[in-house]
């Protein structure tokens, strides 16, 4: 099975190379939702001050994330390969895995230009949060958001309205990701903020990639036969 | 002692509506006469005792509809998808109650119209707007195995939202509201325990009576469609 | 149920919703027989074909392939079956020979039977071009590689002779003519496949005629 995933994730990385559809449409979401947030802000001095920003980070990374998932199976279901695949012996699973590993990729890509733009337009002016508490929030968050993503990806498939349908499947588990993402960065802006506290919070993200990577894998099966 | 009747299901729904309808009354009547003013809160604090019932009453419900779900996966029953998903439509509406006494509460208790730092309204928030998307998936996908398969999944990933939640909620607790605030306190007298289960069981009556009609309604439904399925193939 | 049956549907149904597409379907195909699905459109035949090749589960009676019950003995029955279908179903922006990798990985073969697969069909020249690239008679030549990949003992094709060109005519004739491969094969022009011994199942409003 290793093989299997391998080769598909394999698999989605050359289509995106190749296609460069994905990444780059999430880079410029996420820089334009900077800008708005930014004038939404204050524009000259940053009203409501980092706090503010650094929750905004996260509703703009979860939202460019549901942008990015809507075209997590197109390839599957524009060229009919599904039939293709689910003909095979594979591992359902496998597929669920390897669709939430090449997420996971181009999710941590689109940050990867994402977090330097934030500090570049919202960290200049005072304490910011701790960057490697944030780096670290976001890859496990990235892990909860491309396991469960794979999953809802699939469910919405089955809509007409699929890009809309999406976002609102995912947001309610949205709200918990966002709710502590936001807690772990912002309080690393106050020294006061025991260690303890934080490698909890880290802990709970780490839960929750737990928990919905564990329901991908056992319900996925269930989501693509037909 | 139950009453001979043409179905079991006519039998249990019109038990649990008589049941429902003697309980409902005497609830009301405790929580409004029996019940002892609360020392703190005043009269407006009686609320708890339809919030709590009512909330309860709304994970009852959630549970059951993903028990069914699972049963559904397992053996592909159709008359399971109905019995997952009538249990979660109502979950929609107690749901909506609980937010609207939740809302009653919080005035009366903190003065404002909902307060962010209660773990448990925030957790039911979560939740109801889970219920929401739920229906949105329901309403998207055709009638169906895919509609029924789609909705248990998503029922399923809804069960493991409900811990992620609540820790949630914990451990962010102080960026909501520093004051952390003791709700549902343990210490309640005999009275007040009392009129708190009979209103419980009034709440959950309610639940399976309304249930018991929905599922009927809806079996109709079915039998209806079958039947004109059958009319249309022989035609 | 004697394995040395490739097919065996007893009532089987397949309903979408409230479209009734296969409504109880007879069917015994022997291993090593030419089965050749005819019918208007909408007949059923795809379907038949998917739910065969355990694409689509059944909605009611059974079908099992090479014994295995469907769809709960699914996995051994895919090991013996390759399924061509309407569509290539290649990704356009990989080449010929990465297409049949990913299959290879996912059918449990080794990465070595490409090669060979390429050849047969003669498209080893063009290993290395996108699909996007390829002619559509190629297109369905790769199809049938990747259909045959892991040589399955049961070949389910749809509309195989269509779209195909000179050379995927030959490569169809010698894959139906290999030594005890069972096909189950839907197409609109029977004759074509004239000289080889073949039965003709009519289906209509998803059941068998005659």
């Amino acid at each position: 099975m290793t093989r299997a995933v391998l080769a598909l994730v394999r698999k989605d990385l050359l289509l995106e190379l190749r296609g460069r559809e994905v990444v780059p449409a999430m880079v410029t979401f996420v820089l334009a939702s900077f800008v708005l947030f930014r004038f939404a802000l204050g524009g000259d001095r940053l009203g409501g001050g980092v706090r503010a920003a650094t929750g905004l980070l996260w509703v703009a990374v979860v939202f460019t994330a549901m942008l990015g998932l809507t075209r997590a199976f197109a390839q599957e279901r524009e060229h009919g390969i599904w039939d293709g695949l689910l003909a095979t012996p594979v591992d359902r699973a496998a597929v669920w895995l390897a669709k939430a590993c090449s997420t996971f990729v181009f999710l941590v890509a689109m940050q990867a230009v994402a977090l330097p733009l934030f500090w570049l337009f919202f960290l200049q002016e005072g304490d910011g949060p701790s960057i490697p508490v944030l780096i670290g929030a976001l890859v496990l968050a990235d892990a909860g958001i491309a396991s469960l993503g794979a999953m809802l990806a699939g469910l919405a498939s089955a809509s007409h309205a699929r890009e809309v349908l999406l976002p609102v499947l995912f947001l309610p588990f949205a709200v918990p990701l966002v709710l502590v993402g936001v807690q772990v960065s912002v309080a690393t802006i106050s020294p006061q903020t025991s260690a303890l506290d934080t490698l909890q919070r880290l802990g709970f993200l780490g839960l929750y990639a737990t928990i919905f990577a564990l329901l991908g894998w056992a319900l996925f099966e269930y989501v693509v036969e037909d | 002692m139950a009453i001979s009747s043409q179905s079991a299901g006519l039998d249990r729904g019109t038990l649990a509506a008589a049941a429902a309808a003697v309980l409902m009354p005497t609830a009301l009547a405790m929580i409004f006469f029996y019940v002892p003013t609360d020392v703190d809160q005043g009269y407006s604090q009686r609320i708890f005792y339809f919030h709590v019932p009512i909330a309860i009453t709304t994970y009852v419900l959630f549970a059951w509809g993903a028990v069914n779900a699972v049963r559904y996966l397992l053996s592909r029953d159709a008359s399971l998808d109905l019995k997952s998903y009538v249990p979660m439509h109502l979950g929609v509406i107690f749901g909506s109650l609980t937010l609207i006494t939740g809302s009653i509460w919080a005035k009366a208790s903190w003065g404002v119209w909902w307060y962010w730092g209660s773990t448990q309204l925030n957790t039911f928030l979560i939740i109801f707007l889970f219920y929401c998307a739920y229906f949105m998936l329901r309403f998207s996908v055709d009638d169906g195995e895919k509609r029924a398969t789609y909705s248990a999944v998503y029922a399923l990933l809804g069960v493991g939202l409900i811990p992620v939640s609540v820790l949630a909620v914990r451990v962010s607790q102080e960026l909501i509201h520093p004051i952390t605030f003791n709700e549902n306190g343990a210490n309640m007298d005999g009275s007040m325990f009392l009129t708190f289960l009979v209103s419980l069981a009034a709440m959950l009556l309610l639940a399976v009576s309304m249930y018991c009609v929905e599922m009927r309604g809806k079996r109709l439904d079915e039998r209806l469609r079958h039947i004109r399925r059958l009319a249309e193939a022989t035609r | 149920m004697s394995s040395s049956e490739a097919v065996r549907c007893r009532g089987l149904v397949r309903r979408f919703g409230e479209r009734e597409a296969l409504g109880g379907v007879d069917l015994d195909v022997g291993e090593g027989e030419l089965v050749l699905l005819t019918g208007p459109n909408g007949a059923g035949k795809t379907t038949l074909l998917r739910v065969l090749a355990t694409v689509l589960r059944p909605t009611g009676g059974r079908a099992a392939v090479f014994g295995s019950e469907l769809p709960r003995s699914a996995n051994p029955a895919r090991r013996l079956l390759g399924y061509a279908g309407h569509e290539p179903l290649l990704y356009p922006l990989l080449t010929a020979a990465e297409n049949l990798r990913l299959y290879a990985a996912l059918q449990g073969v080794d990465e070595a039977a490409v090669g060979p697969a390429l050849e047969r069909v003669g498209l080893a020249r063009r290993a290395t071009d996108r699909v996007s690239n390829l002619s559509r008679g190629m297109r369905q030549r790769l199809s049938l590689a990747r259909a045959t990949l892991h040589g399955p003992r049961l070949l389910l094709l749809d509309e195989p002779v269509s779209g195909l060109d000179e050379e995927g005519r030959g490569v169809l004739r010698s894959l139906l003519g290999e030594n005890g491969v069972t096909a189950l094969v839907a197409t609109h022009e029977p004759q074509w496949f004239a000289p080889m011994p073949a039965r003709v199942v009519t289906l209509r409003d998803g059941r068998v005629q005659g």
